[in-house]
């Protein structure tokens, strides 16, 4: 029976690379990434072979603490592969004991797994100081990739059977996002700690706390043997190994509910009326803004895309201060930037988000302008309503309304240059989107290998456009007076025209290759 | 004796001048029959043309030599249809005979490699713009647009269509009663049962009244209840003069709605006429199958019947 899903689990591995050239490409890229982090950190614990044993013990704690979270935390913020669901295996009538070896060991097949091998194999080198040492290595190596694989299924599967509803999934997402946005100070708090100073000190501390705990008893355990303390060692196992026993009685408790749980059905509060389809005028284009502005209300995804705008401005201002740039100067940055991302980011891919409903535009032969114009709609009064907001805040912050123009027009002209841009990119080059439905973070089962191009050319693009206005604006800051105001005019100017012109012609390509467009999603 | 010998002559005479006559005016009958058998078969044959160039005007969808092929698989092959106004126009045919493709190519959503397709005379690869307004569409298994209410995917779809708002808004009602979904108007289609999402495609298919419906498994996972519903407003939209080409699973529907049916397998059409035709003395079902050759493939599955303990 094992057998059978490990071969299984192979020929879905192998069925990954039946695929385009650029999905597998993507494939290797991701593949390298994880083999590629993996062999870095066992050359790290292969180094630590030379050091004492006292530093080696703290680093191999906090960081393995740190990696056997990661297995646990990151299948449920992120939501993970669920190709072998045990609800898949529910009419099978497979006994459930079987089912959850089987399926635990065939996730023993896969990246993850073979990263965490790795690791794991490379600190028993670590641990190479004499006999006892490495037999309780060894010992810890097998409890190590056990836990870590092990852990990933029970949190999998926990989520994906708390979070079977669209709606659970959706609040989840974002509750995930929030966690995240919330980790993020934290991060950099840990990053401004002295570390050439207090380092050790900290790890330490760290270290000590973390043996006692199942995250960090399995890591600690070789290191209190080769210390000569071989009934500490004898308790990190012992934690570690009633961990892993813990750990299996969940798996296989999850396994046994969630063949007999079907997906949840969720019901939810009616919507009377129209919604915003009774605010906008009665035409092509004012239904597709209603569309996308409901979409936009009701979809997790567009929020997930819009989720980095207020962060990036304050990453980059937490970056920029200690660096010596004065603070009058930093408030110039969010509105723009936010101007930036709400524009590039949310509407650029926008016809893969509909996947297949993309029929009814097609087969309705609607006007490729009215399609492009209700599109950026909810971007644009997202914009405006940043830069209305925004504008004297920043004023207020920087101390001189001199400076007000110039932030309008640089702020209109990035905007309106990115859903130009965006327009004529999503109807001429989309590429895979997560699938209507799907949790935020879900990836689609094809490859970024398409997407980056067209992220990291229309970035560009939106940046090189946009360069007269931001140049003048940074003029205005410079010298003021007429300078200020010639940021706002040009900028305006450039970005009504890229507008314009980006409806226009991304309606062209739209009327065009409306059936190639629904080719494409249907594909994904 | 001569008096009644003369008599008898006489009476003779007569008798046979009598005959004579009968036979002449037999013969006269003979003849105005015959002339009016060949005037009313020439007036017939007159109707009958007339009928034919008729028809032959009547024709709203007309499909020549269709292709497409993905990867090595030739999905449809040169599929040739002529479906006339007021009129529907089954398709079957197997899982993956090239239904679905085919009736994607006719309604404009996947392109065809060869081919061409007439709506009401207009090219729609040509001129999509005029052949698609004379097309009610309903696909299937594309996603609908289900993060909208119903009331709002159907007020999208009108709109698209460009029917003024107030328009869109009455026939909502109605179809919606038609069609039994009053209660479900104001929750997300995501929310819906598969039937139901059915119906409302359907409506949507219907709100700008088009010349032609072409609709892909319209009965599928749909209640009798409603697919009774579904065939009356059928049958009053072809009563009217509209045209539907649809396809199903089910032999007995297409019977019961269907005036002709095209049997379509591996992307050709195998036998095509109306339903009386392709039919003959049997049911549709048998003659499908017969068409199709599946009887003789199925392998008596002895351990089927020897059940596991």
């Amino acid at each position: 029976m094992v057998a059978r899903f490990l071969k299984l689990k192979l020929r879905l591995l192998g069925n990954l690379f039946r695929r385009s050239p650029w999905q597998i490409f993507g494939l290797v890229v991701g593949f390298s990434y994880g083999v590629g982090t993996a062999v870095a950190a066992a050359a790290g614990l292969i180094a630590l072979r030379l050091a004492p044993v006292e530093l080696a013990r703290d680093v191999v704690v906090s960081a393995g603490s740190l990696i056997v979270l990661g297995f646990l935390l990151v299948p449920l913020v992120f939501g993970a592969d669920d190709t072998l669901d045990p609800r898949s295996f529910s009419l099978f009538g497979i006994p459930t004991s079987k089912l959850s070896l089987g399926l635990a060991a065939a996730a023993l097949i896969g990246v993850p797994a073979l990263a965490i091998t790795l690791v794991a194999i490379a600190q028993v080198v670590t641990w190479t100081r004499d006999a006892g040492t490495v037999l309780v290595a060894l010992i810890s190596m097998v409890l190590i990739v056990a836990t870590c694989i092990l852990g990933a299924r029970v949190t999998t599967s926990i989520a994906a059977l708390l979070l079977s509803s669209r709606r659970a999934r959706e609040v989840t997402g974002l509750t995930s996002l929030l966690v995240l946005s919330a980790i993020a100070p934290l991060v950099a708090l840990a990053v401004t700690v002295d570390w050439a100073k207090d380092g050790l000190r900290v790890l330490n501390g760290l270290a000590g706390v973390l043996a006692f705990t199942p995250l960090g008893a399995v890591w600690a355990a070789p290191a209190a043997a080769a210390g000569g303390n071989a009934g500490l060692a004898i308790l990190f196992l012992f934690i570690a190994a009633a961990f892993l026993a813990v750990l299996w009685f969940a798996w296989s408790f999850v396994v046994s509910r969630m063949l007999v749980t079907p997906e949840r059905v969720s019901r939810e509060r009616p919507h009377a009326g129209l919604g915003w389809f009774g605010l906008v005028p009665g035409n092509q284009a004012g239904a597709i803004a209603a569309r996308s502005l409901s979409y936009w209300g009701r979809d997790a995804r567009y929020r997930a895309s819009l989720v980095i705008v207020p962060v990036i401005p304050a990453v980059m201002m937490a970056a920029l201060y200690p660096a010596g740039v004065p603070f009058h100067v930093l408030v110039l940055l969010p509105v723009p930037i936010m101007c930036f991302f709400i524009a590039w980011s949310t509407v650029h891919n926008d016809v893969a988000f509909d996947n297949t409903a993309i029929w009814l535009h097609v087969a309705s032969n609607i006007r490729g302008w009215a399609d492009r114009l209700g599109r950026i709609v909810p971007p644009l009064l997202l914009g405006i309503f940043v830069i209305a907001l925004g504008t004297p805040l920043t004023v207020w912050g920087y101390g001189s309304a001199d400076v007000a123009p110039a932030l309008i027009g640089m702020s209109s002209c990035v905007l309106l240059v990115g859903l130009g841009l965006s327009s004529v990119i999503s109807a001429a080059f989309p590429y895979p989107a997560v699938h209507p439905g799907a949790g935020p973070f879900a990836q689609p089962q094809s490859s970024a290998g398409g997407a980056s191009w067209v992220q990291g050319l229309s970035f560009f693009a939106v940046l090189g456009i946009s360069i007269p206005s931001v140049w003048l604006a940074v003029l205005a800051l410079q010298r003021g007076g007429g300078y200020s105001v010639a940021a706002l005019l040009v900028g305006l100017a450039i970005g009504l025209a890229a507008i314009i012109a980006g409806v226009y012609f991304g309606g062209k390509v739209f009327e065009r290759r409306g059936p190639e467009l629904l080719a494409f999603t249907a594909r994904y | 004796m001569g008096f009644s010998l003369d008599t008898v002559d006489h009476v003779q005479n007569a008798d046979s001048i009598l005959a004579k006559f009968d036979a002449l005016i037999e013969k006269l009958h003979d003849e105005s029959a015959e002339e009016k058998r060949t005037v009313q078969a020439e007036v017939k044959k007159k109707q009958k043309k007339a009928k034919a160039e008729a028809a032959e005007k009547a024709v709203v969808l007309r499909v020549e030599g269709l292709s497409k092929q993905f990867g090595e698989t030739k999905a449809v092959d040169e599929i040739s249809l002529e479906v006339s106004t007021g009129t529907v126009q089954g398709i079957v045919g197997p899982n993956g005979a090239g239904k679905t493709t085919t009736l994607s190519m006719i309604c404009g959503l996947l392109r065809p490699d060869e081919g061409k397709v007439f709506v009401d005379g207009m090219d729609v690869w040509a001129n999509p713009a005029a052949a698609k307004r004379q097309m009610g569409v309903l696909p299937d298994r594309l996603r609908l647009f289900d993060r909208l209410t119903g009331n709002q995917l159907l007020y999208y779809a009108g709109i698209l269509r460009d029917l003024p708002p107030q328009t869109v808004r009455e026939r909502i009602v109605q179809l919606s009663r038609t069609f039994g979904f009053e209660d479900a108007l104001p929750r997300l289609v995501a929310d819906y049962s598969a039937g139901m999402v059915k119906k409302i495609a359907l409506a949507a298919a219907l709100i700008h009244s088009p010349k032609l419906l072409v609709l892909d498994e319209p009965f599928e996972s749909v209640d009798p209840v409603s697919a009774s519903a579904i065939i009356e407003v059928l049958g009053n939209y072809v009563k009217a003069g509209g045209t539907v080409v649809l396809s199903s699973h089910s032999m007995e529907l297409i019977e019961r709605m269907c005036d002709s049916v095209a049997i379509i397998v591996d992307g050709k059409v195998l036998v095509s006429g109306t339903v009386d035709e392709v039919r003959g003395a049997g049911r549709l079902e048998d003659k499908f199958i017969e068409v199709v050759g599946g009887k003789g493939a199925v392998e008596d599955l002895e351990w089927l019947h020897d059940f596991s303990s």
